[in-house]
Order: structure tokens, then sequence, then C-alpha cells
């Protein structure tokens, strides 16, 4: 497809090819100054209350690759340098994991619009899994009440509290529709999003400069800023977590729904599919014909939100 | 020209709507896409391979139904049924009356079928023996199994359901099909959702 080839042209030109030599000699003189600065913490001139090898962890941190220029080995390094960070900082042991995309695989997602019921436990889900900001009530899902007659979410309601279902109206679920020919991608001037050969569209939260643009070329709304330090209470955080999915975000960063990559590389439905309990949302293996997504792009009618946009999102929506 | 505004991330802002657009029509053009790769992808992926897709400790039963020219399992009902198995108090003794409420089930509320076509016990439950329930036919059907009693009337649920648009896959996507039974969702004998209160709220749009 000519827009994937020069995607990929992109990203060999302009990433892999471009080895910086410049970096790789700053990252030595970072430990250098991190050796260096250690000794300062010794001495008692910092207060902050860092330890040495903490302040040596953020050094490296600071100094590391954009993930997908990383090796294997860069990759398990700083999963670790992460985990005794978040032991070294917040107290909490967590598990992260960078488990590449599988083989053979390209997850999709379908969505039931006759029945769902607008409970909204897979927003309350995706919350916990993915360790959402509670202070501004980030939600990667929104789910919107539809008046009959109306297939466009702007006209529905998306802020209703009362009881739910409500006779003659429907509900429908956006989030991010992990595209093939994703918009944010193109527009992002860092790289620091890209989509997974599973399809997953990600990004590199360390490498994001919060611009912002992503956001504002997304026609599905399928973007969060934050605008603060994310809060999660420390009783609520979930500790399996993924490199990619939902680590620890820092103010002024973007994110987005991952399709749940640190559950759904290990075979396990994304959080809201594995939450509802209308059975309204339908995850799968695209590329697998005995998968359940499979037959319901088959032998339901199915719609793509905005289609003609020509994004080719990997969400449908479909009618009993 | 197309060129230019791929490379450059400032450029691209400003053309965000024609970009959009032209990759749109890129895409419809060369009929490529996603569609096309799914098209094309008509090989079994082993599901089995991804082997933290474990089961789960929760008790399933072999679906006495084919997906696909293969097996797959269905949540166990009969661990979930307080007062199974029913032989225990369905015997030739007698009730007396101060236990009637507790043993006719006057708990149950039926709210299943419309009209006249209300339901009544022995329709779905085996007249001489309580431990199954029956069909139409008087086919003896296992509590476990009851979507095949189900699916007498749901016909077009239960072909879904088989498919995998109706009801829902357990934890996995990955791994052996663990699917919900009919009653892990729906009560048999008021089958329809709920109204609730949703979990949660969203914030409006523009905050």
């Amino acid at each position: 497809m000519d827009s994937r080839k020069k995607e990929g042209q992109m990203k060999t030109n302009d990433i892999l090819e471009k080895k910086s030599t410049r970096r790789s000699f700053i990252k030595k003189l970072s430990i250098a100054a991190a050796a260096g600065s250690a000794g300062l913490v010794a001495g008692g001139c910092v207060s902050t209350g860092e330890t040495t090898e903490e302040m040596g962890l953020k050094w490296e941190e600071y100094f590391k690759k954009n993930y997908r220029m990383m090796t294997d080995k860069e990759k398990d390094e700083t999963v670790a340098r992460l985990e005794k960070l978040a032991k070294l900082q917040d107290d909490v042991n967590i598990q992260m994991s960078n488990q590449e995309p599988r083989e053979k695989v390209l997850f999709g997602y379908a969505f039931n619009i006759s029945r769902c019921k607008g409970y909204m436990d897979c927003v309350e889900a995706c919350v916990k899994e993915n360790n959402l900001d509670r202070n501004s009530k980030t939600q990667y899902i929104r789910i919107f009440e539809m008046d009959s007659g109306q297939q466009d979410p702007t006209s529905g309601d998306g802020k209703y509290h009362h009881e739910v279902p409500v006779e003659n109206k429907y509900y429908m679920g956006i989030q991010c529709f992990h595209c093939e020919n994703a918009p944010c991608i193109k527009a992002c001037p860092t790289k620091a999003t890209w989509r997974e050969p599973d399809g997953i569209v990600v990004v590199d939260y360390d490498w994001c400069i919060g611009c912002r643009y992503c956001m504002a070329a997304c026609p599905f709304w399928g973007r969060r800023f934050n605008w603060g330090e994310p809060e999660v209470p420390k009783e609520e955080l979930n500790t399996k977590q993924h490199y990619l999915g939902n680590r620890k975000r820092m103010k002024g960063v973007m994110e987005k729904c991952t399709f749940c990559v640190q559950r759904t590389r290990q075979g396990k439905l994304p959080a809201c599919a594995d939450a509802c309990p209308t059975g309204s949302r339908v995850f799968g293996n695209l590329l697998d014909p005995n998968s359940e997504i499979r037959y319901v792009l088959k032998h339901k009618k199915v719609f793509r939100f905005k289609e003609e946009l020509g994004t080719d999102p990997k969400f449908w929506y479909f009618m009993d | 020209m197309k060129k230019i505004f791929l490379r450059s991330g400032l450029l691209f802002l400003c053309f965000v709507p024609g970009t959009v657009l032209m990759s749109g029509v890129a895409v419809m053009a060369s009929g490529g896409g996603v569609m096309d790769r799914i098209h094309h992808a008509d090989e079994p992926f082993d599901t089995m391979e991804i082997d933290t897709a474990y089961q789960l400790p929760v008790k399933t039963v072999r679906a006495k139904e084919s997906w696909k020219g293969g097996s797959f399992r269905v949540l166990a009902r009969k661990d979930s049924i307080t007062r199974y198995r029913c032989s225990v108090c369905h015997t030739d003794k007698k009730v007396l009356v101060k236990d009637a409420v507790l043993f006719t089930h006057g708990d149950i509320v039926i709210n299943h079928g419309e009209g006249d076509n209300e339901l009544a016990c022995i329709q779905c439950h085996d007249e001489d023996d309580r431990d199954f329930l029956s069909d139409s036919s008087g086919k003896k059907i296992d509590f476990d199994h009851s979507y095949q009693l189900c699916g007498q009337c749901h016909f077009r649920q239960k072909r879904d359901w088989l498919g995998g648009a109706h009801g829902k896959r357990d934890a996995y996507w990955a791994g052996e099909r663990v699917i919900r039974n009919c009653t892990t969702c729906h009560s048999p004998h008021s089958p329809a959702f709920k109204t609730k209160m949703p979990e949660t709220y969203s914030l409006p749009l523009d905050q």
C-alpha cells in the first residue's frame, strides 16, 4: 500500500540510518557525570532525598533511545530500570513487560450497537487497567447515548448519568480505532507514535514532546493529553505493565488506548471487552479466519465510523 | 508535493485535512488496506501457540456443538445453582405447609415470554427428572448445556453465539475457546437485562 510503504521508508531513512554517535557519546558522558553527582549526593549537598542509585537510573533513562531503535538488550535494560525506579520512587513492585508483537496477529475490534446498554463497565475497567489519571478523570473510552435515527456521536450525549438503557436510545462506544493508515502517526514530529506489526498504535511516552499534533489529526477523538502529573492511588495501581502500554506517564505527554497491549499480547482480552456484561465487544485476530472477529465481519452487517476519511480503522460497528 | 507534506511535521499541521483526504483516496484507489489483508488471510492461526493463554480456574464443560469444525468449551452452570441437585428435594416425600414458600420456589419470578406465551416451569424443566431440563420433543438436556434448550426458540441468537457475534469469550482471545453459557449472562427465569445506573460517568468533551 502506498502510504504504508512511505511510512516504512520514513522509518528506515529517518530513524534507523541516523545512528547517532553523538547520542552514544553523551550517554557515556552522562554516566560519568552521574558518577560524579553521586559523589555530591554522598557529600550531602542535595536535599531532595534521592539516592545515588535513583539518580544514576534517571540519568540512564534520560539518554535512552526511541523504543523502536533499541536492541532487545536495551529494551530489557530500560524495563528493568523502570521497575527499579518505581520501587525507589513510589515504593511499588511493578512487573513491566516488553513483549514483542506475535507473528501472524493483527488485532481488530467490533462493537455491537444493538447490544450495548450503556452500563459503562468498560470505561471503569479501562481506567483501572491502564492506570489512567483519576485527578482529571481521563478515560480512553467514551460511550455516547444516541437518538435512534442518528449515527454521528457528536449528536449523542457523551456525559449521561441516569438509569440505562433508556428506551428508544442506543449506545455507541468510541475509542482509538487503531487505524492502519493513521493520521496521528503522520502528524507526530518526533516519531514518538507508530503502528506496531500487530496493528496496535502505540506511544513512546519518553519521546513524546506533548505538541498534541496527533490529537488534532485524529478524527475520532482517540487521544488524551496529560495536562498534569497523572495521579493513581497506590492501592489501585495495576502493577502488570507494558513499556508501550499502561506504564507511568508524565505530565505533558500524550496517551491513548493501546488495545491493552499488556494483556492482549499475552492472549488476554482487553480490559473493556473482558468487563462488558452484555457481550457487545468482540476482539480478536483479524488474520485468523476462525476468530470471532472474522465471523462478525463475514456474517454481520458492519460499518466503520468515518470510513470515507480513508484512515482504515480496525474497529467495526455491527448490529444483531 | 505529497512527499514534502509527509516529511515535514510543521507543514503537515497546516494541511491536515488535505492530507487525510489525499491518503484516503490513495487507499481506496489501490484497493489495499486492512480489508485486503483480511481477505487474503485464510490460514487458521494456532491460538494454542500463545502459551500465556491458560485455562482459567473456572469450571467449564466441552460443548456438544462444533465450531469451525473443532470443539470449544462453555462455562459450567450446575456449580452455580445453589440448590442443585434438584432430586434431593423433588422426591415422593410430602412437603409441610410451613416450608411451602421455600420448597415451591416462591422466590422465582418468571418474566420470560410475552402475553399468552409466558413460560411455565415444565416447558423447560423436565417433568419427571428434575435434575434435567427437557426440550419440546421431550429430550433430556443437562443444565450445563442449556444452549441446546434456549436455541429452540432463540435460534438466531444461538447461531450468532456459536460464531462469536453474541455472548462472549471468557478472559482470553487466544488459547482454547471458552465462551459463556446462555445462563452465565441471562437469568433463565427473567432473561432481559435490567436497567441500572452506569458504573461511572464522563466529563463534558470541551473540558
